[in-house]
């Protein structure tokens, strides 16, 4: 074989500590090597033309790149080798500079670990052989799992692409937290007369089927042809009569149901239609609390119902659907304040979470539009908003910021002066942060021209005295304490992520981060594609997001998923396990191990059992090699001997140890 | 009736349904048994289940596969026959299972430590109720069984076979599962650089002559053992302590969760290697994180042949 090693510099990034010519020159000793050299960014079109001559030059059938990690330039590489006529398996990478110029300042040890490296991935390509992608159709049609916002951009662009959509909601209605929103910031415009035309685009798409009170039971399949399996909870209503006239809803004896569209201000009837502008206009009996379901008394919206389609029968429904592409955008829930025992946990009806005191605000809320207070429906004077309840606080396992609550106090805090002039509003911030499109401006109109009072500190403890509310905590600008009688106390709440993302999670094999958002491929450079081919990221599922963000990545998910579908054909990556036939014992243990199903068990022609991998569905991971106890399946391009080849290059064998 | 005959009446109710029985005979001489196959009434009468018949015959159950085989098996063999069924490496209607319910067998490493001379050629054995003699060369010699007990048969929990067509004898009481060896807690709590050199030396004794693979019953991969293989190439045939030790740790590593501790492989290795040390460790390890015992139930999956994401014993994130 005829090796050609190319060590970067990638600017000073590695050169910086690592001395590159040094590593080109142990290189050219390594075996196999004939040619090395080094260049200042060997990804720019100078590096890579620098590869392709030298491979024409010298003749070489294999390349060594040491730069950055193969997760950003592999691909790269592979398509200039591929250029200069080498399959492009014939390329390895080293990676000199985030395993070893950025965590090291000792240029000579630096420097021997570079080579080290190098002379892994030269032993490792010496053992490489040339691999083909095979090719296969797709299934023109995109899954969508959420139905907020970002969810309901990315259907309506794939739809409009002429892609078939199904959409899948885990509420009765699509619309997501932006549907429970009054107004938006910075514009101030009504949250559902904006959503609201959007959300009805979603239901009378032709493109578009809609599922709500649903959940994905299971996925299988791999990118271009998975096959998902829907689980539609039962509603018992019947939705293909339901005319959505609610009358069931207006004799319903049961009012005790919570109301979760309202935030559990209140209770609501057990068969409900959760708001005027839900879609689908469906009601649904909540079973927990249905007398009919549960003691078999009543029956009463079956006897008003006026097209009959109450249904007490109803069992959950099982949906199968071939998608090609999946977009996730299943949003976000708030922090569970109760934690926190200085803001009374849970003990004062008067201290709410943000998103309540947007539903109270909501015309078509609980209290009609009108600001009345839990305890006692009064009108609150002293409104407090206290900032960072479950965000940028380590102590509750929170670190991060939430992005957007800075502004939806904003927000708040001016509604409430249009709400009720006389009155107040104090806001406890630690920083305000503010960095979009007309965003700090918002923010300085509530502090100049409504007149919040904003005070930097944090809030030490809430305690009732009367009918009131005292909040205690520090002016850190002033340097004291403060305490400001309180009518109302709004939370807000910081972002986690969606109750189930994790468990969603595995079924999309999608990984969560520490706090449960899904994790992009590329925090830069793909910020909505996964590490699972053809699943994508939209919205607050990936990290706290404000609307017109999630508008975007929904937008660009779809983009993603459309530009994948638009390919006639596919191809596969030729890295997956392979049997030898001769070794298989047909033990099966590989079969019961592969987490994707991507074994199965074949006879050969003489009736022994054989595994055989279906290319396509594997995904390269390896667990069945490792099952393997004779090592019968392999991982293509991550053979054990290319494996051990590595580890031999790093840990010599003693050829001739002899301990007698 | 004696179990011998109660066995033999048994195996005759059932020899015309099968292509074989297999328990044990005399063997070379009166001291060592052997495996028997029986085919005849006649192959009946040289059955042998004294504590010298000591073989796990659960190593010849795959290679019967396809065919309708009966095995007599002890109580520690009904493990291994469990862990085969559940591996679905043998089918349960594939063999009949003749249970012995036992007393504990001999360790040959141990009488010949307590004979006076080397054994040569025995000329008899007579077996008491709890005592052997021995002649050889016209001398006898008298051993207690309880002292000549093999290792595994001091700690059995359980001496009676768990899964059995037909069980002989009477059932022992039950017995605790958790009772460990003086000479693998001695041998644990050894510093890092003297189990080094304790390995180093023994392993320096290894022939590879594979006797302690070919007799184990849960190693299946017949002619394509990764050991004699070089692609992939894990190890060299170099006989050094390195690479003897190697095919050890392949071998352990190989039997995680599976191993059902019958000790074949130290009875079988001829240069006395303790090889039960590794295996004993490794199932501790897996009982500890997996909360697993091979072959004791049907319906229990070995660890390492499923995929979960979590496990529930080892915390990656703890939400």
């Amino acid at each position: 074989m005829r090796i050609g090693v190319f060590i970067c510099h990638c600017g000073s990034n590695i050169a910086g500590t690592v001395d590159c010519e040094s590593v080109v020159e142990i290189a050219s000793g390594f075996p196999e090597v004939v040619f090395a050299t080094d260049s200042m960014y060997t990804c720019s079109e100078p590096g890579q033309d620098g590869i392709i001559s030298a491979i024409h030059e010298h003749n070489l059938d294999g390349v060594v790149v040491a730069s950055c990690t193969p997760r950003m330039h592999e691909p790269t590489f592979r398509r200039a080798v591929e250029r200069a006529g080498l399959n492009r398996y014939m390329f390895e990478m080293a990676n000199i500079r985030e395993h070893v110029s950025w965590i090291g300042k000792d240029k000579e040890h630096n420097t021997r670990k570079s080579a080290d490296l190098v002379l892994m991935a030269v032993e490792k390509l010496r053992r490489n052989r040339p691999l083909v992608a095979k090719s296969f159709e797709t299934v023109k049609r995109v899954l969508v799992i959420g139905g907020g916002v970002a969810g309901i951009q990315a259907a309506l662009d794939c739809a409009d692409g002429g892609i078939d959509v199904v959409m899948v909601e885990r509420d009765q209605s699509i619309g997501g937290k932006m549907a429970k929103l009054d107004k938006t910031f910075p514009t101030i415009d009504c949250s559902s007369c904006v959503l609201g035309p959007k959300m009805v685009d979603i239901a009378q798409h032709d493109k578009i089927t809609l599922h709500t009170c649903a959940e994905i039971e299971s996925v299988s399949g791999y990118v271009g042809n998975f096959s998902v399996t829907i689980r539609r909870r039962a509603t018992y209503v019947d939705w293909t009569r339901c005319t959505g006239c609610g009358i069931c809803t207006e004799k319903c004896p049961s009012k005790r149901s919570p109301d979760t569209f309202n935030e559990f201000m209140g209770t609501t009837t057990s068969i409900n239609i959760p708001f005027p502008q839900a879609i689908p206009k469906k009601a649904a009996i909540n079973p927990d609390t249905c007398m009919k379901l549960q003691k078999g008394k009543c029956g009463i919206c079956a006897k008003v119902c006026p097209v009959g389609c109450i249904d007490y029968e109803q069992q959950d429904e099982l949906i199968n659907v071939d998608v090609g592409a999946i977009v996730v955008a299943t949003g976000y829930d708030l922090f569970d304040w109760h934690k926190y025992p200085q803001y009374g946990e849970g003990r004062y009806p008067d201290v709410i979470t943000a998103l309540q005191y947007e539903r109270l605000l909501s015309a078509s809320g609980p209290t009609g539009g009108h600001i009345k207070r839990p305890s006692d429906g009064k009108e609150p004077k002293n409104v407090v908003f206290i900032q960072c309840v479950g965000s940028r606080d380590r102590s509750v396992d929170r670190p991060y910021c939430s992005g957007f609550c800075c502004m939806y106090t904003a927000k708040q805090a001016i509604l409430t002066k249009d709400h009720i002039p006389d009155s107040q509003s104090f806001v406890f911030y630690m920083d305000i942060r503010a960095p979009g499109k007309g965003y700090d401006e918002f923010t300085r109109r509530a502090m100049e021209e409504y007149g919040a009072q904003y005070v930097r500190g944090r809030v030490a403890m809430i305690y009732p005295k009367g009918d009131r509310l005292i909040v205690r905590g520090a002016d850190t600008l002033a340097g004291t304490q403060v305490e400001v009688p309180a009518d109302l106390v709004v939370l807000a709440t910081g972002v986690e992520a969606a109750q189930g993302a994790v468990k969603l999670g595995e079924t999309l094999r999608v990984v969560p981060d520490q706090y449960g958002f899904f994790v992009e491929s590329h925090p830069k450079l793909k910020p909505v594609e996964t590490n699972t081919a053809g699943v994508y990221l939209a919205g607050a599922c990936q990290g706290p997001k404000d609307i017109p963000t999630s508008v975007g990545q929904g937008s660009a998910a779809a983009a993603k998923a459309l530009g994948l579908l638009s390919k006639a054909q596919l191809e596969s990556d030729p890295a997956v396990s392979k049997v030898n036939l001769s070794r298989c014992v047909g033990c099966q243990k590989c079969i019961s191990t592969c987490p994707f199903g991507a074994i199965k068990a074949v006879t050969d022609r003489f009736g022994n059992l054989k595994a055989e991998v279906i290319e396509t569905v594997c995904q390269g991971c390896g667990i069945c090699t490792v099952t393997c106890p004779q090592g019968a399946i392999q991982l293509e391009h991550f053979t054990d001997n290319q494996i051990l080849a590595e580890v031999n290059a790093l840990c010599p064998p003693k050829m001739y140890v002899n301990f007698e | 009736m004696s179990q011998l005959e109660e066995l033999k009446a048994a195996i005759r109710g059932h020899l015309d349904s099968l292509d074989c029985v297999i328990g044990w005979e005399e063997g070379y001489d009166p001291l060592h048994a052997t495996p028997l196959f029986i085919h005849t009434e006649a192959d009946l009468d040289r059955l042998n289940i004294s504590p010298l018949a000591v073989h796990n015959l659960a190593t010849y159950a795959t290679g019967f596969k396809g065919t309708k085989i009966g095995i007599v098996v002890r109580g520690c063999h009904s493990r291994s026959i469990i862990e085969l069924l559940t591996e679905k490496l043998i089918e349960r209607d594939e063999v009949v299972l003749f249970g012995l319910c036992c007393d504990g067998v001999v360790s040959q490493r141990k009488i010949r430590a307590a004979l006076p001379a080397d054994p040569g050629f025995v000329e008899a054995v007579e077996i008491g109720a709890d005592e052997l003699e021995i002649t050889i060369a016209g001398e006898k010699t008298t051993l207690k069984v309880q002292d000549v007990l093999a290792d595994k048969c001091r700690i059995c929990a359980y001496p009676d076979p768990l899964l059995a067509d037909v069980l002989i004898g009477e059932k022992h009481a039950e017995r605790p599962n958790d009772v460990g060896l003086a000479c693998q807690d001695d041998f644990e709590a050894k510093s890092g650089a003297e189990k080094l050199a304790f390995w180093q030396d023994t392993m320096s004794r290894c022939i590879r002559c594979y006797a302690c693979r070919n007799v184990c019953p849960m190693c299946v991969c017949q002619d394509y053992c990764i050991a004699g293989s070089r692609d992939p190439l894990w190890m060299s045939q170099e006989n050094t302590p390195a690479e003897n030790f190697m095919f050890q740790m392949i071998h352990v590593s190989h039997l995680t969760g599976r191993c059902t501790e019958c000790g074949e492989c130290e009875r079988a290795c001829p240069v006395d290697i303790p090889l039960m040390l590794l295996r004993r460790y490794m199932n501790k390890q897996v009982r500890e994180v997996f909360g697993h015992q091979a072959g004791i139930t049907l319906d229990k999956t070995p660890p390492l042949l499923t995929f979960q994401v979590e496990e529930a014993r080892i915390k990656e994130r703890d939400w």
